[in-house]
């Protein structure tokens, strides 16, 4: 087993890893850009390397550097968490031809299941269902055009090398084709250095359903069910769940099987997530396949009871897999909500800043992966996810009600945060009856405005705070100082422990 | 005592009818209120409603105070202060003193004219930050001796960081 891991990662998902390790007993190194000199995930490790400036290309995707500090910390291995550089696959070989240990896939998985058309080919060859489309760029777009009328408008345009909603367009009728295709493409160059497109049926009332799968170097491969993953908002999830009620048993047994089957399509190794979309007959097409740890993997630990940073340590470092498919199953019902630093009233636009006070809920099954604390920065250089709040339960209906609760008590003060929102979205009857889509936050929340209903009790606790100030001003005039604030430090004065 | 106040943009007239030690009879319109409360920390009050017990988070900002409540987010601004804003400046200057020499928004440092172990008095200018083509000038909050500069020309800073420490000296007339 390893004795030393290094994460090449920040925030929530570097302190959880960290936090498998501490269980593991392996020592942890943490790296560190100039905005992160504070930041909890530096704080929390047993080592730290300062790594760069504040721009992450030049500190948490600078591979040279990162690889650097294993070699002066002796770290064995590195953990890459989820970003960055979690499915760059020039990193995951850099770490081989360092003899470090990668957390994840080989190079050659990470750059396959990366190339969308690539991925596309393996799975049609080893009888994964794919979406109906057309492959490639050496299509013209009359062939384009022909196939779009075969399987019928709207279809879609995306990139080969896409990811994170760029380079993709919808195409409703023919006269949009031609734009569609040149704005992809270029979309594509720009962000990817690759203007190859597809086409493919778009979906309009669609569900992401997703697949933790588990592989080893022994040629086992199981699947640790499913997580739905709908609700999105620009392109990004923000509430996912499992069990997905769009999932029977006999469904869940084929899409699991498909999962394994693409996995060892890819011949993978480590923790990877098989994407599904489901359409609304309960057909399934593959989307692609995630080369890492998922950012909602906390929902499957909770109903799988299945650490999956220790099963990604494990299988890392050569163990075998020691669960078997049969041991696998979901016990109640996980939600998760991502807690993002960002306004829901604006467009759900980044609120970076000091977090001037932070108070996460907590009591029997709720879970805050949290890389944040009061007086912590949020800097406006990376990704402002701040925690992710997960719960579990025996039903989704008490899921439900303990995620609400939950929320009601997650208070942030110094950033806006979506709490609010998100507990809104909980409590929507189309949520409840959980007929979520992946528009489902355009159609039903475009225009939403906090509630504030409370209108009345506001104003007492505005009038409770003043006559609290008032009474410890009058205390302090009065001679009384030592009640005159909460902070004891001021009052007392020298004092040893 | 009346308070015409003004929640998330809604005016709202409350009349403040008794008040003795952390109880107070309070009149919200037509409604009347039964009100205890007691500080639990500077964000974290516990009020008790009519017999109802709540918890709520109370933040001062440049708006107004920040109320969560529930889960929800109100911004509570006494109107008549802030009519006369400057005695409302006073006043807050006079109830909690602000202690920290921090930006007011996320600014670029322009100059810092002091430097470590240099006295300075209540009101001089000890960082000069630029924020949106704007520069602005950052004073002592209190006489003393500047302990600890933590920001040099050109770095970026964010509200709430601590730019320079000053050691309160007691008696003025030392400085």
């Amino acid at each position: 087993m390893f004795e030393k891991i290094l994460i090449a990662n920040r925030g929530e998902i570097a302190v959880r890893v960290i936090q498998t390790c501490k269980d593991m007993g392996i020592k942890t190194v943490a790296v560190y850009s100039e905005a992160d000199e504070t930041a909890l995930h530096r704080i929390e490790a047993d080592e730290a390397v300062f790594i760069g400036p504040a721009d992450p290309g030049k500190s948490y995707l600078n591979m040279d550097r990162i690889i650097e500090a294993a070699k002066e910390t002796q770290a064995q291995a590195i953990h890459p968490g989820y970003g960055f550089l979690s499915e760059n696959y020039e990193f995951a070989q850099k770490c081989a031809d360092a003899d470090i240990i990668f957390i994840g896939p080989s190079a050659k998985v990470i750059r396959d299941m990366g190339d969308k058309l690539t991925a596309r080919q393996i799975m049609i060859d080893a009888d994964v269902p794919v979406i109906p489309g057309l492959p490639g760029k050496e299509y013209t777009i009359t062939d384009m055009l022909e196939k779009a009328d075969e399987m019928g408008y709207p279809v879609l345009i995306k990139a080969s090398a896409g990811g994170g909603g760029k380079g993709i367009r919808v195409v409703n009728s023919p006269g949009e084709m031609n734009e569609a295709l040149e704005a992809a493409s270029r979309e594509a160059v720009n962000a990817f250095g690759d203007g190859r497109v597809y086409l493919e049926k778009f979906f309009t009332q669609a569900r992401h359903i997703e697949f933790q799968v588990l592989a080893d170097d022994h040629g086992n491969t199981i699947h640790l069910l499913e997580r739905e993953c709908s609700i999105q908002r620009r392109h990004q999830k923000i509430i996912e769940e499992t069990p997905s009620m769009a999932v029977d048993p006999d469904l869940r047994e084929r899409m699991g099987r498909a999962a394994c089957d693409a996995a060892r399509a890819a011949e993978y190794v480590n923790a990877g997530t098989v994407e599904f979309l489901l359409d609304n007959k309960g057909h399934f097409y593959f989307l692609e396949m995630n080369t890492r740890l998922q950012v909602e993997h906390p929902v499957t630990e909770c109903v799988t009871g299945v650490d999956l940073v220790r099963q990604q340590i494990l299988v890392a470092s050569g163990r075998p897999l020691a669960l078997r498919q049969d041991d696998i199953f979901a016990r109640g019902h996980s939600i998760e909500c991502r807690i993002y630093a960002e306004d829901p009233e604006n467009g759900f636009f980044p609120s970076p800043g000091k977090i001037e006070y932070y108070e996460a809920p907590s009591g029997p099954g709720i879970r805050n992966d949290a890389g944040v604390y009061t007086g912590a920065v949020v800097p406006v250089e990376y990704d402002p996810i701040l925690s992710k709040l997960t719960v579990h339960a025996e039903t989704r209906d008490q899921a439900i009600s303990k995620m609400i609760k939950a929320l009601a008590n997650y208070v942030v003060i110094g950033v806006r945060t979506p709490v609010d929102f998100l507990a809104d979205v909980l409590d929507c009857e189309a949520f409840r009856n959980a007929e979520v889509f992946t528009d489902f936050i355009d159609t039903h929340f475009s225009d939403w405005s906090p509630s504030g209903n409370d209108t009345d009790l506001a104003c007492l606790a505005f009038i409770a705070d003043e006559l609290c100030a008032k009474q410890s001003a009058s205390l302090v005039q009065a001679g009384h100082p030592g009640t005159a604030g909460n902070n004891p430090f001021e009052t007392l004065g020298n004092w040893k422990l | 005592m009346e308070y015409k106040l003004d929640v998330n943009n809604e005016s709202m007239n409350l009349d403040v009818q008794s008040s003795k030690d952390d109880k107070a009879g309070v009149v919200l319109g037509d409604a009347e209120y039964s009100l205890e409360f007691k500080r639990i920390s500077n964000e974290k009050l516990f009020l008790t409603v009519n017999g109802c017990q709540v918890t709520a988070w109370v933040k001062p900002t440049e708006q107004g105070k920040l109320i969560i409540l529930n889960g929800q987010q109100y911004v509570v601004l006494d109107q008549d202060a802030q009519d006369q804003a400057g005695t409302a400046k006073k006043k807050s200057s006079a109830g909690k003193e602000p202690d920290t020499v921090t930006p007011p928004m996320p600014a670029i440092v322009i100059q810092v004219p002091v430097s470590k172990g240099d006295m300075v008095k209540k009101g001089d200018t000890v960082v000069v930050v630029s924020a949106m083509k704007m520069e602005t000038s950052l004073k002592a909050p209190y006489s003393g001796k500047v302990c600890q500069i933590s920001v040099a020309e050109g770095d970026k800073v964010m509200p709430g960081d601590i730019l320079v420490d000053i050691e309160k000296v007691k008696d003025e007339e030392t400085v």
